[in-house]
């Protein structure tokens, strides 16, 4: 009898600890609740930190190469929440340059709470921005700001996506005795003609869900692999594709750097 | 008598001063800066983006004639854009640029340009407020940052006035030092030529005989691409034009050396842009508005008169890739044409010429 009794003051008192643990997480996703999560882009070479220009790197057919420069427009960033509704950013638009470390971070602001498992983003500048009026082109899509970054084709009026620029051995000297090469790949669709289209989206899953709360921002850390920009759907050698600042001969590379984004981890730090 | 000579000496002098530092006064209405004339369409920019003021179309003017634009401040856009020969670079076939490197075209006129839809020889730009970029940062051009342009602009004594006299505040931003250039270009109508008064028929506008029989064969055998009041119908094409081997110098630096290397230029026209098969060797259809003076002609600058085009349409259109369908029906290639109606043709071209325009003061640098 007594055990009983105990029994049952335990089990009312686990039954009243799990409800009011339930009610607390109930209570935690409250949608008026908002914070940011923040996209941290780690550019990497295979399993080594990217280091500018005094790295030494090998891709996967053992050609050498260091890295002078590597900047990428990100955009059109959206969050899927596990009961599958989309939250969406069409205008933060992000210049990720890996020689400035404050640009690294693309912070999205005012997501509201809520578990969301999939991040998906754009590398390049939508068609509808690329061809905007000037007002509509302020901050990293200020044509004229980029100085020797030159992320803008003048002459074709378009940004570039995605520069990845080097030197390599085996990249034959050109007229000044260098072995660069720059791979520059741009092309929305074209304003007036159908061209090429290089802009790419990329969706993955946040295995670790990004738990936004009113006292949680999370912060995705992306793994970003140059490698693939070798390998990942066709095998580029740099000692064929080694000076691209065309169109339609950027298409294999973008297709190839769909493959060079992963979630390495998701931080759900109470801030 | 001796002070009579004397006082009249110095009253001539006194007037001739007065005279000679007195500027003629150019007179900027702001309503006339940009209009539409009653034969022409409705423009395809978007002018209620940007206005046209008198203190944007003069903060442009300055602009547009300043080599601050380029790296070493020799090279302003009215270098390879005068007046005189309709803002083309007279007798230059290729413009030259910063360091007398030269260009890989023969600089387009400057015109009516709210009317266009993209700019330069291959369309490259669809957007008149992108287009100075192009220039400014070419390297056989100006050869300079417009983000350090903007930089230089700050700096300078002159320009956060205009700007703010322009804008509302001295802020130079991308926005507005575009958007200012474009006022300027806008404010650059031409048509108010003999043929623009004849078919607006204004008072006392008549056409010579000879002027009358050159219209109507230009309607018949030129005007499918030279089309409408633009006289271009804004189309690319391969006009026929016989392959040439050029060759240009490029200045690169070795080791902090400048070394010259001879490089072949080889222009594919708008394929350049597009990267499509179809669209090589394709250029757009100028228009021919104050044709007379903008010579040479063709992208590369190759055909010095009048003449000679009309003596490509009718002996040396070649039939490479793209050869325009018109330019090659039947089996012939080219326009046919007699002595007498090529003569024709040119008389009428001349009608098309806008004295006007060609000398107004407004446009003109102080």
């Amino acid at each position: 009898m007594k055990t009983n009794k105990l029994l049952s003051i335990l089990f009312f008192l686990g039954f009243i600890m799990l409800t009011a643990s339930c009610k607390k997480d109930d209570d935690e996703i409250n949608s008026n609740n908002k914070n940011s999560i923040t996209l941290s882009f780690d550019n990497r070479v295979g399993d080594k930190a990217l280091v500018l220009t005094t790295g030494a790197y090998i891709n996967n057919v053992s050609e050498d190469f260091t890295v002078t420069t590597l900047n990428y427009f990100i955009s059109n960033v959206s969050f899927k929440k596990e009961d599958g509704t989309v939250v969406k950013f069409p205008n933060n638009y992000f210049l990720i340059k890996q020689s400035d470390v404050n640009s690294l971070e693309a912070i999205l602001k005012d997501v509201p709470a809520g578990n969301y498992t999939e991040v998906s983003f754009m590398v390049g500048v939508d068609s509808t921005r690329s061809v905007s009026d000037l007002s509509q082109r302020t901050g990293v899509l200020d044509p004229a700001s980029y100085g020797d970054d030159g992320m803008y084709w003048a002459w074709n009026s378009g940004y570039i996506f995605f520069k990845f620029e080097g030197t390599s051995s085996v990249v034959p000297t050109n007229a000044t005795g260098k072995r660069p090469f720059q791979l520059h790949v741009g092309g929305f669709g074209g304003m007036t003609s159908k061209t090429a289209n290089n802009l790419r989206t990329i969706t993955l899953p946040l295995t670790n869900a990004a738990t936004v709360r009113g006292n949680i921002a999370p912060e995705v850390h992306l793994f970003v692999d140059v490698l693939k920009i070798f390998n990942g759907t066709a095998q580029l050698k740099l000692a064929e594709t080694n000076m691209v600042h065309s169109i339609t001969t950027a298409t294999p590379i973008a297709e190839n750097y769909k493959k060079m984004f992963s979630v390495d981890h998701v931080h759900n730090d109470a801030n | 008598m001796k002070n009579l000579f004397l006082a009249t000496c110095i009253i001539v002098l006194l007037v001739m001063a007065l005279s000679c530092s007195k500027t003629p006064d150019v007179v900027i209405e702001p309503d006339k800066l940009f209009y539409q004339p009653s034969n022409f369409q409705s423009p395809v920019y978007k002018i209620q983006s940007n206005p046209v003021t008198k203190e944007g179309f003069e903060l442009g003017k300055s602009l547009f004639y300043d080599g601050i634009l380029s790296r070493d401040g020799t090279i302003s856009c009215g270098e390879c854009h005068r007046q005189d020969f309709g803002f083309t670079h007279h007798l230059h076939d290729l413009s030259h640029g910063i360091d007398n490197q030269i260009g890989l075209r023969n600089s387009s006129s400057l015109q009516n340009l709210a009317w266009e839809k993209t700019f330069g020889w291959d369309g490259g730009v669809f957007d008149l407020d992108l287009f100075a970029i192009s220039p400014i940062e070419n390297p056989v051009e100006m050869d300079e940052k417009t983000s350090n342009v903007l930089e230089k602009l700050r700096k300078s004594d002159k320009y956060p006035n205009m700007f703010k006299n322009a804008f509302g505040t001295t802020e130079i931003t991308s926005e507005r030092f575009l958007k200012a250039l474009s006022q300027f270009l806008l404010s650059l109508i031409s048509a108010n030529s003999k043929y623009d008064k004849y078919t607006r028929k204004e008072a006392g506008v008549v056409f010579s005989d000879s002027e009358l029989a050159g219209m109507e064969l230009f309607k018949q055998k030129c005007s499918s691409c030279h089309a409408g009041e633009l006289f271009s119908d804004g189309s690319y094409r391969n006009n026929g034009l016989p392959p040439t081997e050029r060759q240009q110098v490029v200045y690169r630096i070795v080791d902090g050396v400048k070394k010259a290397f001879i490089e072949p230029v080889i222009d594919d026209g708008r394929m350049r842009v597009t990267e499509l098969q179809g669209d090589k060797n394709k250029f757009k259809v100028p228009s021919l508005r104050n044709v007379e003076a903008t010579k040479p002609y063709m992208h590369d600058g190759r055909l010095q008169t009048l003449d000679e085009v009309l003596n490509h349409y009718t002996n040396t259109v070649t039939a490479t890739q793209n050869i325009d369908p018109i330019l090659n029906q039947n089996g012939k290639l080219g326009i046919p044409l007699t002595a007498t109606e090529k003569a024709q043709i040119i008389t009428f071209l001349r009608t098309l010429t806008d004295r006007t325009f060609l000398e107004d003061k407004r446009f003109t640098p102080q």
